[in-house]
């Protein structure tokens, strides 16, 4: 109960969960226990000590996507979204932050499988693999809007604003990016420009490989969120920033491509979201089995009960949800794009609600920064958000669900 | 030289074990279960020997059910190169597994034997010292430290207040304790490379031996709950107390 059970799990899944979680309870959870205040430092790059990602270096955690031949986790294909899921919920148990600065690293990884050129794994590959604090983003929201606004209005006047023109063998990218997960710290970013501003979107824009370095870009800013705080969300701006032409990804049609990335990363949200879930019910699961009031333990006070078997019988819920959407993905099953959305936004609303039970069956504890559930109320409210809206994913679920009518564009407001 | 390093499936330590309602064993049915600890530290110890160029081949063999090949796994993922399931549903006795263990070791020839101490469920504490009698081999138990220098092997016992050194001549049984070394984690990367090493399965009888169950388990307890602490009212009753309840002064 609670975890995942072990029979539907491979004995690989089974031994990478409990490595995961050796590495949770051994490194992650002690360090988020006794360094609360580390949050709320306002210098991000000293949020979370170095060590923590060597840590995660240890279980190889950091790799995954990138082909065994670079040295990356080479995971069984037909399971790999389902494997995803498994080891984010693990890592999100610890810290949800933590959880997403890994997770874009896979996101990305299965782009430049997928989409890049040898030339450009084999420059980029090893060097993601030789620096534990190598981190990857992914950088497709502007200031205007995101999938609000572009999909599927596949139409020039929703094409994005951040632009790519060819000269002298360069790219030169113009625009801006934000609310860029990993976006403060990357050394490497996937960036998505308008190449064709007389077609659509899904025809007209492209991808790029920028390394940070890159004259022309500049990181003008980390975003200081409500939640999820270990994880840097940042801000771009791009100047004239000269990309060589070999570091195109894939051109104009770059937005269809990356449904590799948006299919296992809205199962990723889900499972990370879960993962914070399966937090909440632990540490609440114990405080009331411990914490006396009224001459008995709190379990014992049917009130509190009742509460308890809410939240499992919701994190139950979202956990059946996610398996079964991932196993859409990893069998290419039709209805994929809408139970990947589906279980995102109810993993959002559902363990919002755990969340909830955790805080209120703390007592005034729960409320206290120092103990650890305000966090974890904080880091499952912001999943309402992260990766689309909840509206917007609902949105999502009925344009795909009814593409002729309710998918079908309906003219720019005037 | 070739290490030979035996592994147990025991319940993880982290979890909390019931007894069975009718009080005959422990309820294991739905317990998280996983290497026991001190041999983790014992395939530590043959992969580091591994990575350092004195052991050429790490061998791990596990007496046990069909479900220990996830912790022969384990060990492979660790670094081990090779695993050996002697299947048995029986309960493993120390001296059942020793003899096992004694004609794997006739089989294999390995130049060092490492276990752990002892498992953390039955606590016995006997099998390396039975498979040490068995073989004729020297032993060296509650080991801290060790060093292997040509055909002798150097180990630092943990002993009742304080260590001991001894030498011993290679074949030789060492068993692991706590201080050995910090077992590492089996890495994602590792544990797919794992999965193409090579796992064997035997029975006990293809080595004309049968496992059985010499002990008799009479009865099993729950350790008795902690009474709830009191309230003194006065430093006098605390002093009086202290001397006719709790015994603690005289």
């Amino acid at each position: 109960m609670i975890h995942a059970d072990d029979g539907s799990l491979s004995q690989e899944q089974r031994l990478m969960r409990d490595s995961c979680r050796a590495f949770v309870d051994d490194a992650v959870t002690p360090f988020i226990r006794s360094n609360w205040q580390r949050e709320w430092d306002m210098s991000p790059g000293e949020r979370l000590p170095r060590s923590i990602l060597e840590g995660a270096e240890t279980i190889g955690v950091r790799t995954l996507g990138v082909p065994e031949a670079y040295g990356g986790v080479d995971l069984e294909r037909e399971t790999e979204v389902r494997t995803f899921a498994l080891i984010s919920e693990e890592i999100a148990r610890g810290d949800s932050g933590l959880a997403d600065k890994l997770v874009q690293n896979w996101k990305v990884s299965i782009l430049l499988r997928e989409f890049a050129p040898k030339h450009l794994q084999d420059k980029w590959f090893p060097r993601l693999l030789a620096d534990p604090q190598f981190l990857l983003a992914h950088c497709l929201t502007e200031p205007r809007g995101a999938s609000d606004r572009w999909l599927p209005y596949n139409v020039p006047e929703a094409a994005m604003h951040t632009k790519a023109v060819l000269k002298d063998g360069h790219w030169v990218i113009n625009g801006r990016k934000q609310f860029i997960s990993n976006g403060f710290d990357a050394s490497l970013y996937v960036v998505y420009a308008n190449t064709d501003s007389s077609v659509g979107m899904l025809q007209g824009t492209s991808s790029f490989l920028v390394p940070r370095d890159t004259p022309g870009l500049t990181v003008t800013k980390c975003n200081e969120t409500m939640g999820c705080r270990f994880m840097n969300n940042g801000e771009l701006v791009f100047e004239d920033c000269r990309v060589p032409a070999d570091h195109l990804l894939v051109q104009n049609t770059a937005l269809g491509s990356a449904g590799q990335y948006f299919r296992a990363g809205k199962i990723i949200q889900a499972a990370k979201n879960l993962g914070v879930g399966v937090a909440c019910f632990e540490r609440t699961a114990d405080y009331v089995q411990n914490y006396v009031q009224g001459g008995r333990i709190l379990i014992k006070h049917q009130a509190v009960a009742l509460r308890l078997a809410d939240m499992a019988t919701r994190i139950e819920a979202v956990r059946a949800l996610i398996e079964r959407a991932s196993r859409a993905v990893d069998e290419g099953h039709p209805d994929m794009d809408v139970l990947c959305n589906m279980a995102k936004v109810y993993a959002s609303e559902e363990i919002m609600k755990v969340a909830t039970h955790a805080l209120e069956l703390h007592g005034g504890n729960g409320a206290m920064l120092e103990f650890g559930i305000e966090k974890l109320f904080r880091d499952a409210a912001i999943f309402l958000h992260m990766d689309a809206t909840v509206d917007v994913s609902r949105m999502k679920i009925i344009k795909t669900m009814f593409p002729a009518t309710a998918g079908k564009y309906a003219g720019p407001e005037n | 030289m070739k290490i030979l390093v035996a592994v147990k499936r025991v319940a993880d330590p982290n979890v909390k074990v019931r007894l069975r309602a009718d009080g005959s064993g422990l309820d294991l049915a739905a317990v998280k279960m996983t290497m026991n600890p001190f041999d983790e530290i014992a395939v530590e110890e043959a992969v580091r020997l591994k990575e350092a160029g004195i052991a050429s081949e790490v061998v791990v063999v596990s007496v046990g059910p069909d479900k220990a090949t996830e912790t022969l796994r384990t060990a492979l993922a660790m670094g081990a190169d090779r695993g050996l399931l002697v299947r048995t549903e029986a309960t493993t006795e120390p001296l059942a597994v020793a003899k096992v263990l004694s004609a794997v070791a006739g089989e294999e020839q390995p130049a060092l034997i490492l276990l752990g101490k002892q498992a953390i469920d039955d606590d016995c504490n006997q099998t390396g010292q039975m498979l040490a009698a068995k073989l004729g081999w020297p032993q060296a138990t509650f080991a801290s430290q060790l060093a292997v220098d040509g055909d002798r092997v150097t180990v630092i016992r943990e002993v009742d207040g304080g260590s001991q050194t001894i030498a011993l001549t290679l074949p030789a049984i060492v068993t692991a304790d706590l201080r050995l070394n910090e077992p590492r984690y089996a890495s994602l990367p590792n544990i797919m490379k794992a999965k193409k090493k090579p796992l064997e399965e035997r029975q006990a009888s293809d080595y004309g031996l049968v496992i059985e169950e010499r002990l008799e388990v009479v009865r099993l307890e729950e350790p008795p709950t902690r009474a709830a602490g009191i309230k003194v009212k006065s430093v006098a009753e605390l002093v009086e107390r202290l001397k006719t309840e709790a015994g603690v002064l005289a």
